[in-house]
């Protein structure tokens, strides 16, 4: 569970498949723009490829890179979905 | 009314159920049903495998329902998806709309199942005869089609 210093952080499909796990809990302990933390993410895991292709959910809704991950707050990292 | 579900749901059952829910005040019921496709027909395709968020998908879904009863004049909607490993030809989704006329139950089926296919967190995995698997990418064409929604 995250805390006030923490973010949980889901993976999704191929991304969980890259990133080897489907679940982790992230220190955070201020407010970090989203296309930063996803550009570290794509860096740290590079077989995610290019960041700007990765969507993101905070708090299980649909984020752009401009939107704020603040501590407590639930991330998912996915590709483009593909439901229907 | 929404549902996420492993087990194959049945039509008849559905379109009932959205039958008696607008009962008196509906003219109209229109639906549309997804069924699992062969992705990569030179390779020949075994099953599908859909993944999704459990809870954002819910919501996402709901917001599209609601959206889509503020937009158009209609009563009810019914959306069912299906999750887990699928075989060819089997339902994968179920959109039902009620309203008292039938071009505004059009419209917003066509419009919740075009947004669905961009915006509701599920994730296709196809596996092939030959047992090599791959992910479903997101089609240019289904991005197009929800943001000309957008348009009016």
């Amino acid at each position: 569970m995250a805390t006030g210093t923490t973010i949980d952080v889901l993976y999704f499909a191929q991304v969980a498949e890259h990133m080897g796990v489907r679940r982790e809990t992230q220190p955070l302990d201020a407010p970090v723009r989203a296309g930063d933390w996803l550009d570290a993410l794509a860096a740290r895991c590079p077989a995610l490829g290019p960041s700007a292709r990765l969507k993101l959910a905070i708090n299980q809704e649909h984020a752009a890179r401009t939107a704020m991950i603040r501590p407590g707050d639930e991330v998912a990292v996915f590709e483009p979905v593909t439901g229907g | 009314m929404i549902r996420i579900q492993t087990e194959r749901f049945d039509v008849a059952e559905l379109t009932g159920l959205l039958q008696a829910r607008a009962a008196g005040r509906a003219g109209a019921l229109v639906h549309f049903l997804g069924m699992v496709r062969d992705y990569s027909p030179d390779a020949g395709s075994r099953s599908l495998f859909l993944e999704h968020y459990p809870g954002m998908c819910e919501r996402e879904i709901q917001a599209l329902c609601d959206h889509a009863r503020q937009r158009w004049d209609i009563l009810d909607t019914v959306v069912v998806h299906r999750v887990g490993e699928l075989p060819l030809g089997d339902p994968i989704v179920f959109v039902g709309v009620a309203a008292a006329h039938r071009g505004q139950a059009f419209r917003a089926c066509e419009y919740i199942i075009d947004a669905l296919k961009t915006r509701a967190p599920f994730w296709k995995r196809e596996t092939l005869a030959d047992g090599r698997a791959f992910w479903v990418e997101q089609q240019a064409a289904d991005a197009e089609k929800t943001a000309q929604w957008d348009t009016p």
